[in-house]
């Protein structure tokens, strides 16, 4: 599914990512955790494709084509979905008006017939029901006086009406109460179908008590320091990064 | 002095009625005032020679009627090149509401004494309406009256018509109205509407000046408020330009905790001019203001705006902001934006911004990141931006009107 081999990126000439290698199968879910500045956000960024987020080496396939050739909108057409750690708010612009924007511009991207107002008004009437929004968030303004946890919840809505193959959720529990969390865990655990992958950036294990992940890796200084099952989470919950230092150590003097 | 000026002089002297006494003291500033030019500030960006060249020839082709609001439920008020046309008009109104055709009001005492005292002299073609507007509607609400019911002011203008306007309206102490003032017309014609509005004490106004002339259309108006103590004015002026679009809006805070918003929206696009001048006088303190302006400019288009906000010496504790954003859309549009802040006040918070706004990076690459091309976002967001104002309008059948009517035009709109 998502194989991202040798990956460097940087944002203003900081170099950020530093040879990153990271390969998630077909209905994996991997967790990706690590202190503040370790570079998750930057990940992500590199991989949807945003201005200023620079690759300077390294590769990133999705299903053997690689994202990095591909333009922003097409990387989403590819099967590519962010949702955002922080969703931008836009007044003017219906949420509506938005997700029939976007799901139109991906069927059409595919070769998709277009889904007629009807039949798109009932995926998009359940799908802000499954997230526990009410209806009128749908005319709204994209998340325009959202809660942080309504904002998140409808990042979970439109990764549940476009289906992407990868999802990569950056910091999607962050501000959510346990409630909240729940509801979006849910979402996510709801898309799981042993085809679709997910790629969860976090700082708390308490995400992943409800979405299980089969892999979690530690991120340090750009590169992946540690992999293991989801024990691994566990082990950080209890030890903070602190650790990581000695590890890094470590593996330089392997060097 | 221009031939069109002398011509409309000429005709002036010949108007007699009920506001007589008060056209001759307008009739005498007209004369001793110059026909504007570039070098007369209120109309530097703006050239009126084509009133000039304009060969104004009535057609004989039918006159066509303004376009109707779905769902207004209004009580319409229908001129057709600038006369009353009773038979389309209402003529029943809630108890609380009196309305008066101008031209029938003889010796309205309250309209004779309102007329000039709220739109100031310094409005060229203001004076111009004050000796020639035999047409238009004395509006009555009377004390505590709640007038839910909207009324629709609707001018169509056909080819060659010129004509002139004149609303006088009175929300007694306490009451509520609505009015919505449409103007439309896409033929080379001249109307010059302007109207009065006193809002007295404790009362509101919820106004909307849908300024929807294109093309050749020459419009030249004005909306002046003068608001009581405790008084409430919600305005929204859309315009789409034309060859010559001029509005001006004096919001005049003549009693205290008075407040008034006033949003604005157009959209021009080939040669089309629109030119708003804006002038917030706060004369009593504990007021507010707030003023959004914004514009999307294509083609060839010029979009005016000067905002005056002049804050009187004893006028403390005034909020006043005036915010102007506007987006160009080609390299030959234009905009002219100039705030004009006069405070003589010293307690008082007094804001305005304005941007040429770029389209925001983070907004364009969220849209971007769920599958839309950078074309259709910027058509999104654009969209958005003056939809944001058409969100905040308290009639939901005129902003359900609009958004298509400004989702057409704007899609029309070239980007380059």
């Amino acid at each position: 599914m998502l194989k991202i081999n040798n990956l460097h990126a940087s944002v203003a000439e900081n170099n950020i990512i530093k040879g990153l290698n990271l390969t998630i199968n077909a209905g994996e879910v991997h967790a990706i955790m690590g202190p503040n500045g370790a570079g998750k956000s930057t990940l992500s960024y590199a991989l949807t494709g945003r201005d200023n987020y620079q690759v300077t080496q390294g590769s990133a396939l999705l299903d053997g084509k690689d994202l990095l050739d591909l333009e922003v909108e097409e990387r989403a057409s590819a099967g590519l979905f962010l949702a955002f750690q922080y969703p931008v708010e836009i007044p003017g612009v219906s949420n509506m008006e938005f997700l029939k924007a976007s799901v139109d511009a991906q069927r059409k991207a595919r070769d998709l017939e277009a889904l007629t107002s009807s039949e798109f008004l009932k995926r998009a009437k359940a799908a802000c029901k499954q997230v526990n929004l009410p209806l009128s968030f749908l005319k709204r303004g994209v998340n325009e006086g959202f809660s942080g946890g309504e904002k998140k919840r409808n990042e979970i809505m439109q990764m549940i009406l476009l289906e992407p193959k990868l999802s990569i959720l950056d910091e999607s529990d962050s501000g959510l109460d346990i409630d909240a969390l729940k509801v979006v865990a849910e979402g996510i655990n709801s898309q799981r179908d042993g085809q679709r992958s997910f790629l969860v950036i976090t700082h708390y294990q308490r995400l992943l008590d409800y979405i299980k992940p089969d892999y979690v890796h530690v991120l340090a200084d750009g590169k992946i320091v540690k992999s293991g099952g989801p024990e691994l989470a566990l082990e950080l919950e209890a030890q903070g990064y602190a650790w990581l230092e000695s590890y890094d150590r470590t593996a330089q003097d392997e060097d | 002095m221009s031939s069109w000026l002398a011509h409309t002089i000429t005709q002036a002297e010949t108007v007699s009625d009920w506001l007589s006494p008060k056209r001759a003291a307008s009739l005498e500033l007209l004369k001793n005032t110059t026909w504007p030019s570039r070098k007369t500030e209120a109309w530097k960006y703006t050239p009126i020679n084509v009133i000039e060249r304009a060969n104004f020839t009535p057609d004989s082709t039918p006159a066509t009627v303004a376009s109707d609001i779905p769902n207004l439920n209004a009580i319409n008020l229908v001129f057709i090149d600038g006369i009353f046309d009773a038979q389309a008009s209402a003529n029943q109104f809630p108890e609380g509401l009196t309305i008066t055709s101008l031209d029938t009001a003889d010796n309205n005492d309250w309209a004779l004494e309102s007329f000039t005292q709220t739109k100031p002299d310094r409005h060229f073609f203001g004076l111009i309406n004050d000796t020639l507007a035999t047409q238009g509607s004395i509006i009555d609400v009377s004390a505590d009256a709640v007038i839910d019911q909207p009324i629709r002011i609707v001018q169509s203008f056909n080819s060659g018509s010129q004509s002139h306007t004149r609303i006088i309206m009175r929300v007694g102490k306490n009451a509520r109205a609505c009015v919505i003032e449409q103007l439309e017309g896409n033929e080379l014609c001249l109307n010059t509407s302007f109207a009065e509005y006193q809002i007295c004490d404790g009362a509101t106004l919820e106004h909307y000046r849908l300024a929807m002339q294109c093309q050749q259309a020459i419009s030249v108006g004005g909306c002046h408020f003068k608001l009581g103590h405790s008084a409430h004015l919600n305005s929204n002026l859309i315009g789409f330009g034309s060859q010559l679009s001029r509005v001006d809006m004096d919001i005049i805070h003549a009693g205290e905790n008075s407040d008034a918003k006033l949003n604005v929206i157009y959209l021009l696009d080939g040669k089309e001019i629109f030119d708003l001048h804006s002038c917030i006088e706060h004369t009593q303190p504990n007021g507010t203001s707030e003023q959004n302006v914004r514009c999307i400019v294509a083609d060839h288009a010029n979009a005016i705006f000067n905002g005056r906000i002049h804050i009187h010496r004893d006028a403390q504790k005034i909020l006043a902001e005036m915010n102007n954003r506007n987006l160009l859309m080609s390299p030959n549009a234009q905009v002219n934006t100039k705030p004009e802040l006069e405070i003589y006040a010293d307690d008082v918070r007094c804001a305005h911004g304005a941007t040429m706004a770029e389209i925001d990076e983070g907004a364009m690459f969220y849209l971007q990141s769920r599958g839309i091309s950078r074309t259709d976002a910027q058509v999104l967001l654009s969209f958005g931006f003056i939809n944001e104002l058409v969100d905040l309008m308290n009639n939901a059948a005129v902003a359900e009107w609009l958004r298509p009517q400004l989702r057409a035009r704007f899609a029309a709109m070239e980007i380059r």
